[in-house]
């Protein structure tokens, strides 16, 4: 326990013996006592090096390029801007955490309209926009193009398959208003 | 809406230059593809350790003495290594420049193997972030980044230089001592002497032309910033050395392995997957890391990984360089000589400058500036005490592009002529008389769809638009690289077709997957020769992992060029197959080979189709063993030239800001065949993200009082995203046609190669003042605009 420089004890809010989050929809327990979680680990870190969820990726490790991203409580976040310890009481869905026919996964995977590219090339930056474009498309599901740029726009793609993904939003924009049609 | 390309007339593909999805799409999209860096959970790997190696904090020092026994010390740390230790001594110097990929060497026969300048693990630091001194294998990153900070280092620190003019001159800090008494690299066998190129008579014909214009332009250190941190894992072993990396070549790897630690051939496995993003980075495989962590792995027996961060990846870039350019022509727009003149700065390593400064050129020169009687080509190489510089996503072309043109949009403005007309009139390969209908075609299409006509004005003198803002186009052209004709360096490449007696088939077209898109033009072409089975591209396992213990040797993603090259061998290699299912079928349908044919999978008597059976039916009846055929071939070194393309630009400069908008870019590339349209476009979109990003905002910036880089990151290293991007249109074209059953070319690298040029000539075409040095910022424009 920090004492002050008075050598008194300063009044601070226990830390939690255990913490707690949801990830892709089945709780998980974490004893930081254990050594299984730190003050200092990032949730990133804690998602990919612990637990194997390493369709997020760290290319960074500083918010500059959106690889990392998940979403926590509906909002897309930068999981290696955010302590694992923050995440405690929270619910988060990785890419793993997507139905296998996701309409957005589709979307970015079936882009071949000509003109445009595909939406990926390499790869490794695609799980990042993929899960930006769900928290954008549930919260907006028929965006206009600037708010797909600007929702988009902490990602870098290297390859630069900008075009493609732009395609690749819309798409899974119209995908999901149909699927809503059917059900 | 967008329209798709038309393809060649009669072609007839089937699948071969379609549009689809490449056939990894939906494992990227799910995030389901493993990279190196993948490789996190310790269950896989028991008892992995983490590597870190002591980078200088100065740009040149040399160690004096080095005190690790803190680091030892600390819980969690099990090994620390220095210069000191006999495995690190007994290693022989090397570069990181063995080969450009296309080829495999050994030690002996590296392509620059006079610059061996680079130590594994040594003690003197020529950059600020130079590998030295000291490595540590730790239970966790966290520990071993710790034990690092811990080691007590005397440095000698040594005066530095970044500037290449200074670097020339006598009395500046020598990089190489042990090497070198100066900092130019002194001419070697491969690139040739400091002038590696003198036809004709250049200095005459400058005294008699009718025109002569001379500039320079400058290039900088942009850099390949591929997403997945370069990072490996090896486990050594007394009985096996594997390594798992994420270098885009594997076979040169085991070679570099083999050879620098001693070790057979068949002991070293070296394994590579998925990639993200390669774009030239390292220059090649050779790279001391693998080396140190392979010898960690050794001393404490467990597997050891080591992965750059962020920061440590910025560790190569484009190399910059300084060009100056002179013309010789004719009023009627003929020219008689070209002068190029180059220095490099090649940073504190050598590795492949000289092949950015003299190979690049040098091919250049031959397949565009064949029809011109006087070129004379000069470069110096000179080392610096910055980041080591070559390859990014080409190898010298965007530089020498942007000197070239520059020459020939001076030279048209100077005789008032259209700069299509003036490269239609002068450029072209030896194989054929002028004009080139490749760039004819290309110039034509490129001109039509950016309004180009319309759009130009004198330079300065078009509208003005929201009271400031003027707008300009501009374009420039280069040849392709490479045709087959180009790649017979490479040896043979081999591949292997595995029919399955359900008729299904696995490619074995090894080569590592860096997102190029090459697997998927395997595939199809794969589909394509195999039209006679019905086998359409769903039926085609092609195998992602590279493992030199199983896998034919990899065909190396340089050049752009295993979009076709494989698919050349494949169609040869299905000839054989086919042979073989006649060969089985024979004693089934009482009928000689000669007899029979094959359409849609079903095998028949030539003189009684109704006498037949299908491949399906002919293997489940026989021992069910598929059909192996594994075929390798060479290059085709037929000489067929290359085609050409282009990017043109129209730009929008705000005047009071200094702000430049890019409007809109046409990407047109002659490919002889489209392999995969999808593929083909995602490379001529996709490379304008980098083509523009060290046009406009991409720059290493560095303190020049310390030699320190300050923005080795991605928030101050500005990479441009999808809201900075411009509507880009992707034109493919089916004009020239090389040697082969698809006689294609590589495109990939080249796509960015003109954009930096035409985005400049557009700047110059909207407010009349040239600015020659990128990148482009806005305190440039207003400088050049005498506002500042």
């Amino acid at each position: 326990m920090p004492k002050t420089s008075k050598g008194t004890k300063k009044t601070i809010a226990t830390p939690p013996t255990e913490i707690k989050i949801k990830i892709n929809g089945c709780w998980h327990n974490f004893e930081p006592e254990r050594g299984d979680i730190t003050s200092t680990m990032t949730l990133s870190y804690l998602l990919r090096e612990k637990l194997g969820f390493t369709g997020l990726k760290v290319a960074c490790d500083e918010g500059g390029c959106g690889a990392c991203t998940v979403i926590m409580d509906g909002k897309a976040i930068l999981s290696c801007m955010m302590l694992a310890v923050q995440a405690n009481g929270h619910e988060i869905l990785t890419i793993e955490g997507l139905e296998k026919n996701d309409p957005i996964v589709a979307a970015f995977a079936e882009q071949c309209e000509p003109g445009y590219g595909t939406a990926l090339q390499c790869g490794i930056c695609t799980p990042g926009f993929v899960m930006s474009t769900k928290a954008l498309l549930d919260e907006n599901p028929v965006p206009t193009m600037g708010e797909v740029k600007e929702a988009l726009s902490g990602h870098i793609c290297r390859c630069g398959c900008y075009a493609g993904i732009a395609q690749a939003v819309t798409h899974a924009s119209e995908k999901i208003a149909k699927k809503g049609e059917v059900s | 809406m967008k329209q798709p390309y038309t393809p060649r007339p009669n072609s007839n593909r089937k699948f071969v230059g379609g549009y689809r999805p490449k056939i990894d799409a939906w494992e990227k999209a799910r995030g389901k593809v493993e990279y190196v860096d993948d490789i996190t959970l310790k269950t896989r790997f028991p008892g992995m350790l983490y590597a870190k190696v002591l980078r200088s904090p100065h740009a040149h020092a040399r160690i004096t003495d080095i005190d690790v026994s803190r680091a030892e010390q600390l819980p969690g740390v099990v090994s620390v290594m220095t210069y000191k230790d006999p495995e690190f001594t007994s290693l022989r110097p090397t570069n990181a420049g063995w080969t450009d990929g296309v080829d495999t060497v050994s030690y002996d026969r590296k392509m620059w193997r006079d610059f061996n300048d680079r130590r594994v693990l040594g003690d003197y630091a020529c950059w600020v972030t130079d590998e030295v001194g000291a490595v540590v294998a730790a239970e966790s990153e966290e520990i071993a980044d710790e034990a690092i900070r811990l080691i007590d280092v005397q440095w000698e620190v040594l005066p530095f230089v970044l500037d290449p003019i200074e670097a020339m001159k006598p009395g500046a800090p020598l990089i190489h001592p042990d090497m070198t008494q100066t900092n130019v690299l002194p001419p070697e066998k491969m690139g040739g002497d400091d002038v590696f190129l003198n036809k004709g008579d250049v200095d005459a014909d400058f005294a008699e032309a009718e025109v002569v214009i001379d500039g320079t332009s400058i290039h900088h250190n942009a850099t390949q910033a591929s997403l997945d941190n370069w990072c490996c894992l090896v486990d050594w072993t007394e009985e096996k050395f594997t390594l798992y990396s994420n270098s885009f070549e594997a076979d040169q790897t085991r070679m570099h392995i083999s050879e620098m630690l001693d070790l057979p051939l068949h002991k070293v496995t070296v394994i590579s997957s998925y990639v993200g993003g390669q774009f030239g980075r390292g220059d090649t495989g050779e790279q001391p890391f693998f080396l140190f962590t392979a010898i960690l792995s050794k001393k404490t027996g467990r597997p050891v990984k080591f992965r750059h961060t962020r920061r440590e990846s910025f560790h190569d870039s484009r190399q910059p360089s300084i060009y100056y350019g002179k013309v010789g022509a004719k009023k009627d727009g003929t020219i008689t000589s070209l002068y190029f003149k180059s220095i490099g700065n090649t940073g504190a390593y050598a590795d492949h400058s000289i092949f950015a400064l003299k190979f690049a050129p040098l091919e250049i020169s031959e397949v565009s500036f064949a029809h011109i009687p006087n070129v004379k080509l000069e470069s110096y190489a000179v080392y610096t005490n910055k980041l080591p510089a070559c390859m990014m996503r080409g190898v010298g072309n965007s530089q020498f592009n942007l000197i070239f043109g520059h020459i020939v949009d001076l030279l048209a403005e100077k005789l008032d002529m259209d700069p299509i007309d003036l490269c239609i009139k002068n450029f072209g390969h030896e194989w054929e008389t002028l004009p080139d209908k490749s760039l004819m075609e290309v110039l034509r299409q490129g001109a039509e769809k950016i309004g180009w006509r319309k759009k130009r004005n004198k330079p300065g003198q078009g509208p003005t638009y929201d009271k400031t803002k003027k707008r300009g186009v501009g374009f420039s052209l280069h040849p392709a690289w490479h045709a087959e004709w180009q790649e017979v360096r490479r040896g043979h490449i081999p591949i292997s077709i595995i029919l399955n007696p359900d008729g299904t088939v696995i490619l074995n077209a090894p080569t590592v997957e860096t997102g190029t898109g090459s697997n998927t033009c395997n595939v199809l072409g794969c589909a394509e020769a195999l039209n006679f089975l019905g086998v359409t591209p769903e039926k085609i396992l092609w195998n992602h992992v590279v493992n030199t213990d199983t896998s034919l040797k990899d065909c190396v993603q340089t050049d752009s060029s295993v979009s076709y090259l494989q698919s050349e061998v494949i169609a040869a290699a299905v000839e054989e197959l086919k042979k073989e299912i006649f060969d089985r079928a024979e004693p089934v349908l009482k009928a000689k080979s000669k007899d029979l044919d094959i359409v849609d999978g079903r095998i028949f008597v030539k003189k009684n189709p109704d006498q037949g059976l299908t491949v399906k039916e002919l293997l489940f009846q026989g021992d069910l063993v598929p059909i192996v055929v594994t075929k390798s071939k060479l290059a085709n070194a037929e000489k067929t030239g290359v085609p050409y393309f282009a990017n043109f630009a129209e730009v929008e400069v705000d005047t009071d800001t200094g702000k430049v908008d890019v409007l809109h870019l046409v990407v047109i590339n002659d490919c002889g065949t489209v392999m995969f349209a999808s593929g083909a476009e995602a490379q001529q979109v996709g490379g304008q993200v980098m083509g523009m990003g060290e046009t406009l905002t991409e720059e290493i910036i560095y303190d020049e009082t310390t030699g320190v880089p300050l923005n080795f990151n991605f928030i101050d290293y500005k990479i441009p995203t999808i809201v900075d991007m411009p509507d880009i249109d992707p034109i493919l074209l089916e004009i020239w046609k090389g040697a082969g059953e698809y006689g294609a070319c590589g495109i990939g690298e080249g796509t960015l190669t003109c954009t930096p040029r035409a985005i400049m000539n557009a700047i110059y075409n909207a407010i009349g003042v040239r600015i020659n040095d990128i990148p482009i910022k806005p305190e440039k424009v207003l400088r050049a605009l005498g506002k500042v």
